[in-house]
């Protein structure tokens, strides 16, 4: 049996730190021998900062068992309906698929592509990341992060419901192709084939999201009031879908802060403290000295 | 044998009379499900495509999915819209009433 990547996500209200955790488990995981590879989905990326040093969408090792890459959300934009363009070309008359470049130029900026891209760029992760043990990714901000975690649930409602209309459509053309005919045809709708294979793969998707044992959440948050009322917005919100929060991760916490309300209110999740740090976070050095400080990490 | 044949004549225009009204119904029947399964492949355009005519659509990516095997319904939707501004007398048309 070939060994289970597991996939670490981590999110939260923009600026509570979720690239610096992200960062320090990265590395916590590498110190204690496992590989890793850690992934900023964030647009923003911070991880070059953070490590000082320059990275792109190829992974860059910087510790014997940790690599790091920063996706281009832009380029599998590209990538994507280019694609889907090379498909109309390729099928439609030439009048018709001229016609529609145009709109493709638009596309580009339509609202849903990000997140399909940051779909894309994921699926592409995880085939090539087979070998880690761990994948880490640093989320961009609630909004487009929840858009993507809930899009294989949201794309299966509606494609089962085209998937039934379609079966439909071919069940009444049978029925006169016997009539014309005499004999029932066999044929292959492409438009079914097409919608059977994306159902297939949100199921896939939507099953690693679901699954805690390939999948972990770790909602980031500091001590302010605004960063616990988004995370109650965001752990409500995922519970809809069946994706659980496993860990809370307290960033910049002050010793007299009284984690009771935590505890209380999300009793089934784990609750690591990360204090706030004498020296700024930057550097691979900065970054393995303040681990030795944290007395405990959280089990992942 | 004069007998026969008579009965014989009146068998055949019997046989012929059931088989052009068997034929009738039939493509009655079969025109009636072809205009069904044309409204039911427009509905699937317009559900998946609507976005091109400002019509709630699914997730993007669902579409821009399916849009290579598309062009019959993108085109037929297009040319929808054209008549969309006199319904009665596409409608009018489809019934071949004027």
């Amino acid at each position: 049996m070939g060994k289970e990547t597991k996939n670490i996500f981590f999110l939260g209200k923009g600026g509570v730190g979720k690239s610096t955790s992200s960062a320090l488990t990265a590395l916590h995981l590498a110190e204690k021998g496992k590989k890793v590879y850690l992934v900023s989905l964030d647009p923003a990326h911070n991880q070059s900062d953070i490590f000082e040093k320059k990275f792109s969408g190829k992974p860059v090792k910087i510790h014997k068992n940790l690599s790091i890459s920063e996706v281009e959300i832009v380029f599998w934009v590209k990538k994507y309906l280019s694609d889907i363009q090379f498909q109309i070309k390729r099928n439609y008359s030439y009048l018709t698929a001229f016609n529609l470049e145009n709109y493709f130029d638009i596309i580009k900026y339509s609202p849903g592509i990000e997140e399909y891209a940051m779909l894309m760029a994921y699926k592409n992760i995880q085939e090539k990341a087979k070998d880690e043990d761990y994948i880490i990714f640093d989320m961009p901000p609630t909004a487009l992060t929840l858009k993507f975690l809930t899009l294989p649930h949201l794309s299966l409602l509606w494609l089962d419901n085209l998937l039934n209309l379609r079966n439909k459509i071919i069940e009444k053309r049978k029925i006169i192709t016997k009539v014309k005919l005499g004999k029932k045809e066999i044929e292959t709708d492409k438009i079914r084939n097409k919608l059977f294979q994306q159902i297939e793969e949100y199921k896939k998707l939507k099953i690693i999201f679901e699954d805690s044992d390939k999948t972990q959440l770790n909602l980031v948050m500091n001590t302010d009031k605004l960063s616990f009322s988004e995370s109650a917005l965001i752990v409500n919100h995922l519970a809809e879908f069946n994706i659980p929060i496993k860990n809370i991760i307290l960033n910049k916490y002050q010793k007299d802060f009284n984690t009771q309300e935590i505890e209380k209110k999300y009793p089934d999740c784990g609750l690591q403290l990360i204090p706030n740090s004498e020296k700024p976070l930057l550097g691979i050095t900065a970054l393995t000295d303040f681990l030795h400080v944290l007395k405990s990490f959280i089990e992942l | 044998m004069g007998k026969e044949s008579l009965s014989k004549k009146f068998l055949d225009l019997l046989k012929q009379g059931w088989e052009s009204y068997k034929n009738t119904m039939g493509e009655t029947a079969v025109e009636t499900l072809e205009f069904e399964l044309g409204e039911m492949e427009n509905i699937f355009g317009l559900l998946v495509l609507g976005s091109f005519i400002g019509f709630p659509s699914p997730p993007m990516q669902i579409t821009l999915d399916l849009l290579p095997e598309m062009e019959k319904h993108f085109v037929l939707m297009l040319n929808k819209v054209d008549t969309a501004q006199s319904p009665l007398s596409d409608l009018l048309s489809t019934f071949d009433v004027i």
